[in-house]
C-alpha cells in the first residue's frame, strides 16, 4: 500500500482515462461480436428466454436499452430531440443533466483530495461492474416480455425503435410498467433465499433504509428518503466526473438491449477465462458510475434542496423502479416537474445515463450468485461500501453478510477469495468490535489463517494479515488469534521476512528483513495479541523461532539504520511485552532467582530493601567498598552457564539484547519505538533474578545511562514515562543509583517543574508521567546521602513543595511529598534545608498528611513501576493498536495511501500522529543534545577500563 | 590507512593463499589475528592509526601455511575469501577464517611496506 503513495493524482486519473478508453474499444468490439452472434449466444445460452409476453415485456427491455443509450451515447440527446416524444423525454433527460452542478463539485473534490476522490472512482468501477453483470442475469431470468426482445428486432430497430418505445412506456403509465419491471428483475436476482424477493414494495423500502446508513451522518432516520439520498452522496462525492464525458462521447452504437443480453454470455464466457473482463468491467464503471452515482446524488440535491416533501411523496414509486438494473425511469418517476423546476437551462445539456447502485441486501445476495465473477464484483463492491461506513457495516452484519464472506474465503477462484477477504478487512476495521466478534462466530480466523497459508499472492496476504491485523484489536479475539494462527503468522511470515535462518549458512551472508506490509501487519497483530496477558505472553515465547527471527529483524533494522518505520515499532512492542514478566513467568525462572531473600517491597522498610537490592550483586558489602566490589563482582559474575547458544525466549533477557535496545533508543526517531525500547529495558531489569541483575549491569557497561538520560527531554509523554521508570528499575543497582542520582537529577528535577510550570504551552507531562519520575526521584535519593544531596544541589526541593502545595493531582502531591519526607529523614541535610528557609512542616505536613494512604501507597506503587506497570503497558498497547489499525484499515487497495493520510487526520489518534511528525524537528535537538544533555554523556559512564577487553589474539 | 568510517578505502592489496593444514583434526592456517571492532584499538601495535579497529596477523608460525604464502607479521586483513574484515569483530574474523569446510582461505591483505612500494613507483 506504500507503494500507491506513489501514484500522484495525475497518474492515477491517467490510468482511469485509460481503462476507459479501453472500455471503449472493448465495448465497441463487443457490440460487433454482438450483432452477429447475440441472438444464437442468447438462445443457446438462456432457453428461458424464449417466451414471455410481448408487450409488457418488451416495454421493459427497452427502457433498459434506452437507459444504456443514454448513457452512453453523447450523441443520444440527439436522438432523443428527435424523438416525437420529446417533450416528456427532454425533461427527463434534463433530470438526469441537473447534475451538471455536480460535475463542477466533482471536479472540485478532485483537486482537494485527489486521493479521496480517486478512491471513489475506483470503486465506482467496481459498482458499475456489479451492475453489469446484474443486468445480464435478469435478462435470463426475465420476465416473459424478454424472448421477444432477444429475438433481435431491437437490434435492428434499435436507434429509434426502442427509445420511442421507451418513451411511451414512461408517458403512458410508468408506474405500472416499472412495477411489473421490478417484480420480474426481483425474481431473477433472488438466487438465494433473500428478503428480495418480498414483493417489490417490501424491497423497496428496504433499499430506502440501505440508503440511510450508507448516509450515516446525514440521515440517522432509515425511513427518510431525502436523508438517505444525501448520504449517498456523500459516499461517492467524487463520482467519476472527470470519466463521465468520455462515457458520454461513446458512440450510439451502444445499444442498450443488445448489450445487456450480450454482457451475459459475455460475462461468463469471459470471467471463466478469467480474461479481460475486470479491466473493461473498470472502464464501464468509471463511466456508469457517474450514472448512478448522479442520478443518486442528483435526487439528493433535488430532496434535500427543495422539496423533501415531495420526494416522500414520490418514494412509493420508486420501489418499482428499484429494478437491480439501470433505472431509467428514476428520472422520470421523480417527476417531470421537480426536474424541469430545477434546470430548464441544464436540460439540453446531456443525458445522463441512468444505474442504479445495487441495495445492500442485493449486493450480499448476489454473493451466493452461482457465477464467480458476480461473486468476486459484488465482494468488491461491499468493500467499496464499507469503507469507513460504520451505518454500511452494521448492517452487513445485520444481513448475515458475514458468515457469506468467510464461506467465500475458500472459494476455488482466487480472484473470489482476494474480495471477499477485502471486503472483511474493511468490514473488520473500527472500533466497533461486533464485526470482529462477528467474524470470529463464524469461524473466520482459521479461515483467514488457512487462506493465508495457502496464498501465495502477496496481494492477499497483505489483505489477510491487514484483516488478523484488524481483528487482533478486539480483545476477547486475541487468544483465538494465537490458538489458531500463531504458527503460521510465525512461520509464514515473520520467520521469512525477517531474514533470520534456523540453521545459518555460514557461507551466505546474513539476510536483512524485509520491510514488506505483509511483515507489518502481521507483526502488528502480534503486538495486539502479545498484550494478552501472561498466558498469551507464554504462548509467544515459546512460539519456535519468533524471538529469534523479531530480534534478527530489529537487529537488521538496527544495522541498516533504518529503525523509523512501523515495523520495527511493531517488533519492539512484542518485544516489549513479552519482556514483561520475564523472571516470573519463563520456565526454569526460578533456577536464577536471587539467592538473597528479598521480602516483597511491601514488607520491609525501605532501608533494608535497598540493602537487599544492592547486595544483588553478591552479598552485601559495606557501603565504602561498594564501587569497587561491585564492579569486580560484575565482571567475575557467575552467569547461568549454558552449553549452547540462547534460543528461542532465552534471548529476550540476554545481556546482548542491551545493546539493541540502546541502539534503538539512540537512532530512532519513532516516539512509539522509543517508549517500547526503554520499556524493554524497563521490563529486563525489573525483579529480582540473576538476569535483572545482569541487565542493569550491562546497560552501564555498555553506556546506556546517558542515553536514558538524555531521553528524559523527549517532548513525548510515554517516552518520558518510559525511560524515568526504566532508571528507576536499573537503579536497583547501586552503581547505577550513584550514576543516575549525579547526572540524571537535573533533568528528572526539570520533568518535575515543567509539570509544575510547562515551559511551552501544552508541555505538561501527564499525571502518570510526573509520578514516575517523582518515583524514580525517590528510589534515588533513597538510601543515598550523596543523591538526596543533588537533590538539593539541582533546587529540586522547592519544585517538589511547589507541587505539593498547588498541584490539583492526588497522585502527584503524595509522591511528591514522599520524596520530602525521604529527604528530610536525612538529618545531615537539615543544616543546609533550614539555612535555605525550609522548615520541618514543609516536609512532614505534606507528608503527614498524605501518611495514611503512603504507607499502603508508597510499597504499592514501587512494585507497579518496578515491575513496569503492565497495564499500562497494555493500555498503551490497545491505544496504539487501534492508532495502528486505522492504517490497515484501507479502502479498494490502490488507492489506500490516500486514505491513510486523511484518516490519520481525522482519526482521534491525532496526538499521536502529529507527534511523529515533531519528532523530526526535536529529534536534531536530541541527537545533537544541549551541553547539559552532552556533559552527562561522557560522565555518566562508568569508569571505562574494565569495558574494553584485553586484546585479544587468537591462533587460527 | 587510516580512513573514515563509512568512506571507502582505498588500500594496495596483496592476495595470500594459503592452503590450510590438517593438524589432527583441526585445519590450521599457521598465524594468529588481533583487532576487531570489538577490540581495543590503541593496543594495537601494528596499525599505523590508533583508532583502525581493523584485523590484524600478530604472529605466524614458523614453517606454517600462512608463512609459506607469504603472509607477514602486521599484515593488515582486509577480506577473506570476498568477506570484508574491516568492520568485523574479533571472533567473526576468526570464524570466518577457520571454517572446517574451507580447506584455502584466499586474503587480501595490506601492509605498510606495499603501501610505501606503490608511492615510490609512481613517484619514479
Amino acid at each position: 500500500m506504500e507503494d500507491c503513495n506513489v501514484h500522484s493524482a495525475a497518474s492515477i486519473l491517467a490510468s482511469v482515462k485509460e481503462q476507459e478508453a479501453r472500455f471503449e474499444r472493448l465495448t465497441r468490439a463487443l457490440e460487433e461480436e454482438r450483432r452477429h452472434v447475440a441472438l444464437q449466444l442468447e438462445r443457446a445460452q438462456q432457453p428461458g428466454v424464449g417466451g414471455g409476453s410481448m408487450g409488457s415485456g418488451q416495454s421493459l427491455p427497452m427502457a433498459w436499452q434506452q437507459l444504456v443509450m443514454q448513457e452512453q451515447s453523447p450523441g443520444s440527446q440527439a436522438s432523443l430531440v428527435t424523438m416525437p416524444e420529446a417533450p416528456e423525454v427532454l425533461e427527463e433527460t434534463v433530470t438526469v443533466e441537473e447534475d451538471p452542478g455536480t460535475p463542477t463539485s466533482h471536479v472540485s473534490i478532485v483537486t482537494s483530495e485527489d486521493g479521496t476522490t480517486r478512491r471513489t472512482e475506483t470503486k465506482v468501477t467496481k459498482t458499475v461492474k456489479t451492475v453489469t453483470t446484474r443486468t445480464v442475469r435478469q435478462v435470463p431470468v426475465g420476465p416473459d416480455g424478454l424472448p421477444l426482445l432477444d429475438g433481435g428486432p431491437p437490434l435492428g430497430s434499435f436507434p429509434d425503435g426502442p427509445l420511442d418505445r421507451h418513451f411511451l412506456l414512461r408517458g403512458g403509465g410508468p408506474a405500472a410498467t416499472l412495477s411489473r419491471a421490478y417484480l420480474s428483475s426481483g425474481g431473477s436476482f433472488t438466487d438465494g433465499p433473500e428478503p428480495r424477493d418480498a414483493p417489490s414494495y417490501g424491497s423497496l423500502s428496504r433499499g430506502l433504509g440501505m440508503r440511510p446508513l450508507r448516509g450515516g451522518p446525514l440521515g440517522p432516520d432509515p425511513g427518510n428518503g431525502c436523508f438517505t439520498l444525501p448520504g449517498r452522496r456523500e459516499a461517492f462525492p467524487v463520482g467519476p466526473e472527470p470519466v463521465t464525458p468520455a462515457g458520454r462521447s461513446q458512440p450510439e452504437r451502444f445499444q442498450a438491449e443488445s448489450y445487456g443480453l450480450e454482457d451475459d454470455t459475455r460475462s461468463l464466457a469471459a470471467d471463466d477465462e478469467g480474461g479481460p473482463e475486470l479491466e473493461s468491467d473498470y472502464g464501464t464503471a468509471t463511466r456508469k458510475r457517474p450514472d448512478c452515482g448522479r442520478v443518486l446524488r442528483t435526487r439528493a440535491y433535488e430532496d434535500v434542496a427543495d422539496d423533501g416533501g415531495e420526494l416522500l411523496e414520490d418514494r412509493p414509486l420508486y420501489p418499482a423502479v428499484t429494478a437491480p438494473l439501470a433505472q431509467p425511469e428514476r428520472g422520470s418517476l421523480g417527476s417531470l416537474d421537480r426536474v424541469v423546476r430545477r434546470s430548464p437551462s441544464v436540460n439540453s445539456a446531456r443525458k445522463e445515463p441512468r444505474w442504479r447502485d445495487p441495495e445492500l441486501p442485493e449486493v450480499l445476495a448476489m454473493l451466493r450468485h452461482p457465477v464467480d465473477p458476480v461473486k468476486a464484483n459484488a465482494a468488491a463492491y461491499l468493500q467499496h461500501l464499507c469503507f469507513e461506513n460504520e451505518g454500511i457495516k452494521r448492517r452487513v452484519r445485520q444481513l448475515r453478510g458475514l458468515p457469506l464472506l468467510v464461506a467465500l474465503l475458500d472459494h476455488p477462484r482466487a480472484e473470489v477469495r482476494r474480495r471477499a477477504c477485502g471486503a472483511l478487512r474493511n468490514l473488520s476495521y473500527g472500533r466497533d468490535t461486533d464485526n470482529k466478534a462477528a467474524i470470529r462466530d463464524c469461524g473466520g480466523v482459521p479461515a483467514l489463517v488457512r487462506l493465508l497459508r495457502a496464498a501465495r499472492d502477496n496481494e492477499v496476504r497483505e489483505l489477510v494479515t491487514g484483516t488478523l491485523w484488524n481483528l487482533s484489536s478486539y480483545e476477547p479475539l486475541k487468544m483465538v488469534i494465537i490458538d489458531h494462527g500463531l504458527q503460521t503468522l510465525t512461520h509464514e511470515v515473520i520467520v521469512p521476512h525477517s531474514g533470520w535462518e534456523r540453521e545459518p549458512n555460514e557461507d551466505s551472508k546474513p539476510r536483512d528483513a524485509e520491510w514488506t506490509t505483509v511483515f507489518k501487519n502481521t507483526s502488528g497483530c502480534l503486538r495486539n495479541v502479545s498484550s494478552d496477558g501472561a498466558e498469551a505472553r507464554r504462548r509467544l515465547r515459546e512460539c519456535e523461532g519468533l524471538v529469534d527471527a523479531l530480534l534478527h529483524a530489529l537487529q537488521s533494522a538496527v544495522g541498516r539504520k533504518d529503525t523509523d518505520n512501523k515495523s520495527v515499532e511493531n517488533c519492539v512492542c512484542i518485544m516489549r511485552n513479552l519482556s514483561y514478566h520475564v523472571h516470573k513467568e519463563v520456565p526454569g525462572a526460578d533456577r536464577y532467582q536471587e539467592a538473597e531473600p528479598v521480602p516483597p517491597a511491601g514488607a520491609v522498610g525501605s532501608q533494608r530493601r535497598r540493602r537487599d537490592d544492592a547486595g544483588c550483586f553478591g552479598g552485601k558489602k559495606a557501603k565504602g567498598k561498594k564501587d569497587s566490589e561491585m564492579d569486580r563482582n560484575f565482571d567475575t559474575l557467575d552467569l547461568p552457564k549454558r552449553t549452547e547458544a540462547a534460543k528461542g525466549f532465552e534471548l529476550l533477557y540476554q545481556p546482548e539484547v542491551v545493546r539493541l535496545y540502546l541502539s534503538l533508543l539512540t537512532e530512532s526517531r519513532n516516539f512509539n519505538t522509543l517508549e517500547a525500547a526503554a520499556g524493554a529495558l524497563q521490563n529486563l531489569s525489573a525483579g529480582n533474578w540473576t538476569w535483572a541483575t545482569y541487565i542493569r549491569a550491562t546497560v552501564r557497561k555498555e553506556r546506556g545511562l546517558p542515553v536514558l538520560v538524555e531521553l528524559l527531554q523527549s517532548e513525548t509523554d510515554k517516552v518520558v514515562r518510559a525511560v524515568a521508570i526504566a532508571l528507576r528499575n536499573l537503579s536497583l543497582d547501586r552503581r547505577n543509583k550513584d550514576l543516575i542520582g549525579s547526572y540524571a537529577m537535573a533533568e528528572l528535577v526539570r520533568n518535575v517543574r515543567n509539570a509544575q510550570a510547562p515551559a511551552r504551552p501544552r508541555a505538561r507531562l501527564e499525571e502518570d508521567t510526573v509520578v514516575a519520575v517523582l518515583n524514580t526521584i525517590h528510589e534515588i535519593v533513597s538510601d543515598s546521602l550523596d543523591n538526596a544531596r543533588s537533590l538539593l544541589q539541582a533546587r529540586g526541593v522547592p519544585a517538589l513543595v511547589a507541587l505539593t502545595a498547588a498541584c490539583q493531582s492526588v497522585r502527584e502531591a503524595k509522591a511528591a511529598s514522599h520524596v520530602l519526607q525521604t529527604v528530610w529523614s536525612y538529618k545531615e541535610l537539615r543544616g543546609a534545608l533550614q539555612r535555605d528557609g525550609w522548615t520541618k512542616a514543609r516536609f512532614q505536613s505534606t507528608a503527614a498528611n498524605t501518611k495514611g494512604p503512603k504507607g499502603a501507597l508508597s510499597p504499592g506503587s514501587f512494585d507497579d513501576s518496578t515491575l513496569p506497570l503492565v497495564d499500562k503497558n497494555l493500555d498503551g498497547e490497545k491505544l496504539g493498536s487501534q492508532d495502528v489499525i486505522p492504517m490497515e484499515a484501507l479502502g479498494p487497495d490502490g488507492y489506500s495511501t490516500v486514505d491513510r493520510r486523511e484518516r490519520k487526520s481525522r482519526g482521534s489518534e491525532l496526538a499521536g500522529e502529529s507527534s511523529e511528525k515533531e519528532p523530526l524537528k526535536s529529534d536534531p535537538s536530541r541527537k545533537v543534545p544541549p551541553p547539559g544533555p552532552s556533559r552527562p554523556a561522557v560522565r555518566l559512564v562508568d569508569a571505562v577500563g574494565d569495558t574494553k577487553p584485553q586484546p585479544v589474539d587468537s591462533w587460527v | 590507512m587510516s580512513y573514515i568510517p563509512g568512506q571507502p578505502v582505498t588500500a594496495v592489496v596483496q592476495r595470500v593463499e594459503i592452503h590450510k593444514l590438517r593438524q589432527g583434526e583441526n585445519l590450521i592456517l599457521g598465524f594468529s589475528i588481533g583487532g576487531g571492532i570489538d577490540q581495543d584499538p590503541s593496543q594495537n601495535p601494528f596499525s599505523e592509526d590508533k583508532t583502525d579497529k581493523g584485523i590484524y596477523v600478530t604472529r605466524i608460525s614458523e614453517g606454517g601455511p600462512a608463512e609459506i604464502a607469504g603472509l607477514q607479521i602486521g599484515d593488515k586483513i582486509m577480506q577473506v575469501n570476498g568477506w570484508d574484515m574491516t568492520m568485523v569483530t574479533h571472533d567473526q574474523a576468526r570464524k570466518r577464517l577457520t571454517k572446517r569446510s574451507e580447506e584455502v582461505v584466499r586474503l587480501l591483505v595490506t601492509r605498510q611496506s606495499l603501501q610505501k612500494a606503490v608511492q615510490q613507483s609512481m613517484l619514479s
